[in-house]
């Protein structure tokens, strides 16, 4: 039997956390403010005035056509190409800053949120009875009260979901009524889904031991991970429906690919690849991102062997050594690089889809759904991966040891659902991307 | 973790690798990773090899994209995942939907429209179309 019990645990650690969503807040707000607000708005100024100048061009060029001779025509329609690419231009370098501080706000305000209200409501919980220990009879149920209470902050978030996103909309002075009461109700599901979600971060936290399966055909492994392990299943089923749908819809097009390969006449479908692959710049998001995917699994697989070496000596290297001294920083660190790295994955791929629609490819097409829904949906499976590890980060500093030998099954678990996203990924790059 | 000594055909290579420069083979499998990310995106983005005037056709491209698709898969599952050195029976569950991944691609035959005359006779029923008219 593995894992471990921490009763000295105390519930006021948990105070930490709302002290650290306000620093999260903080960041948020500085980091919108830097990039959107500052950077976004000088990127603004100069759209306006390439837009200017476009207009100017285009007048030029009119002015040309009506009495001007064929040099003069030539030079304005040249004049009008260069001001019409430098208008694109600076329009997504805007787009570029101001997705990145706005996708930074509301990701940092999420993180703040789980922070502070489940750090919050773990604060104030009466403590557990020194004799009380979950799971001490490992035939004893664990009986936690956290899945019907998310299973309860879902369906209202749900049902108010849609009332949200108008009144969002109208908020952001889009032409729309809020609906108020959509978004309170939603509002007061996504409160409980957090405390839900805080609740099971707290019983986490007090430890519990590994429960070991006894029968066919997962007899003697942990039940944890062959549970992880058929969730893995379903989620591959999930994908595998998506690249379905994609290459029965994709067989069925007339694409760049598939007329330069000579299999049709006349191109009738634009995928996102087809505006992606062919320059650096485009292409860029997709490929840091495939990067930081797989420098993220490694830091987990890193941060794992961390916790499970009780031999763990800091590194000769004096800057390494710096950022590992001990393996409970090690592991802390090692956990933080990660969530950075699925972070930079989140702003990169909000960035490169405002560049798509203002390119025109959105969600209204067939190509422009299946790329939107896929993508969308494995971009939701990172950022769920990185409320997760914002937990892990906490347990990992708030106990005296953090992850060791005895409860560091958890990141094993974890990473698992962490490589299967990289895995995801693995195919989503190329067949939405490259191919 | 890090201690386990992968044997067979392709862990075994793997480890080899990880000896001959005394670093462990997670380490060993990032770096193929890395690599072979970028040898597919730069497969895509050349048109002909870099250096030379050979063309890099789109049929080399597919063929580079699942290859090497199969490689990271590989290295993901095996070593990150850690199938190669745990018990076969997570070998197996993760296996499993491939069933339902081939159902979905044998459907995808059975509806294609180029499934009536251009498709391999093993993806399609062979029904009779002659009913068909225009």
């Amino acid at each position: 039997m593995s894992g471990s019990l921490h009763p000295e645990v105390k519930n006021e650690i948990w105070m930490k956390t709302v002290l650290i969503s306000v620093v999260l807040l903080v960041v948020g707000i500085i980091g919108y403010a830097v990039l959107a607000g500052g950077i976004g708005t000088m990127k603004h100024h100069a759209w306006e005035d390439a837009h200017d100048d476009l207009d100017q061009a285009e007048a030029d060029w009119n002015t040309a056509n009506e009495t001007g001779t064929l040099e003069d025509k030539e030079a304005a329609s040249d004049a009008w190409d260069t001001a019409h690419h430098a208008d694109i231009d600076a329009h997504l370098s805007f787009l570029t800053w101001d997705t990145a501080g706005k996708t930074i706000l509301v990701m940092f305000i999420i993180y703040a949120a789980f922070y502070g209200i489940a750090g919050f409501f773990n604060s104030i919980q009466p403590e557990d009875d020194d004799d009380h220990h979950y799971g001490d009879d490992h035939e004893e149920h664990h009986g936690s009260a956290s899945p019907i209470l998310m299973a309860g902050g879902i369906m209202l978030f749900m049902m108010g979901f849609p009332g949200f996103v108008t009144t969002c909309k109208a908020l952001l002075g889009l032409d729309y009524d809020a609906d108020m009461g959509g978004f309170v109700l939603s509002t007061i599901g996504s409160a409980i889904l957090i405390i839900g979600i805080g609740n099971w971060w707290n019983e986490d936290l007090k430890g519990h031991y590994e429960q070991i399966a006894t029968s066919h055909p997962f007899a003697g492994q942990d039940i944890r991970k062959a549970g992880m392990w058929i969730f893995l299943i379903s989620e591959t089923m999930v994908f595998a429906s998506f690249f379905s749908s994609y290459l029965r819809m994709r067989t069925g097009w007339c694409t760049e690919w598939a007329y330069n390969a000579g299999k049709c006449d006349v191109v009738d479908t634009t995928t996102a690849s087809d505006l992606l692959r062919h320059d650096v710049m485009t292409l860029l998001p997709g490929a840091i991102n495939t990067f930081a995917l797989i420098i993220s699994s490694y830091t987990i697989v890193l941060a794992l062997k961390a916790a499970k070496d009780i031999n763990w000596e800091p590194s000769s290297n004096p800057l390494l050594a710096k950022l590992f001294p001990t393996r409970k920083k090690a592991v802390r660190n090692y956990l933080i690089v990660t969530l950075s790295l699925g972070s930079l994955f989140i702003i990169l791929k909000l960035v490169e889809w405002s560049h798509l629609i203002a390119e025109g490819f959105t969600i209204d097409t067939q190509a422009g759904s299946i790329f939107y829904v896929a993508t969308g949906a494995h971009g939701l499976h990172v950022f769920i991966g990185l409320l997760v590890m914002l937990f892990m980060i906490f347990k990992a500093d708030a106990l005296e040891e953090g992850y060791n030998e005895e409860n560091g099954q958890g990141i094993e678990y974890f990473g698992l659902y962490w490589h299967f996203v990289d895995l995801a990924w693995v195919a989503i790059f190329p067949a939405f991307y490259l191919y | 973790m890090g201690e386990h000594k992968y044997t067979g055909p392709i862990a075994g290579l793997f480890q080899k690798m990880a000896d001959m420069i005394g670093k462990d083979v997670y380490y060993v499998n990032f770096l193929i990773l890395m690599f072979f990310t970028l040898f597919e995106v730069a497969a895509v983005f050349f048109e002909v090899i870099p250096g030379t005037d050979i063309e890099i056709t789109r049929g080399a491209v597919w063929g580079v994209l699942i290859v090497v698709g199969i490689i990271k898969g590989y290295g993901i599952a095996a070593f990150f995942m850690h199938l190669k050195g745990d018990p076969f029976i997570y070998t197996r569950t993760a296996l499993f939907p491939i069933l339902f991944a081939a159902l979905m691609l044998w459907g995808i035959g059975l509806s294609n429209p180029d499934g009536i005359d251009n498709l391999p006779a093993w993806c399609t029923p062979n029904w009779d179309y002659s009913y068909v008219t225009e």
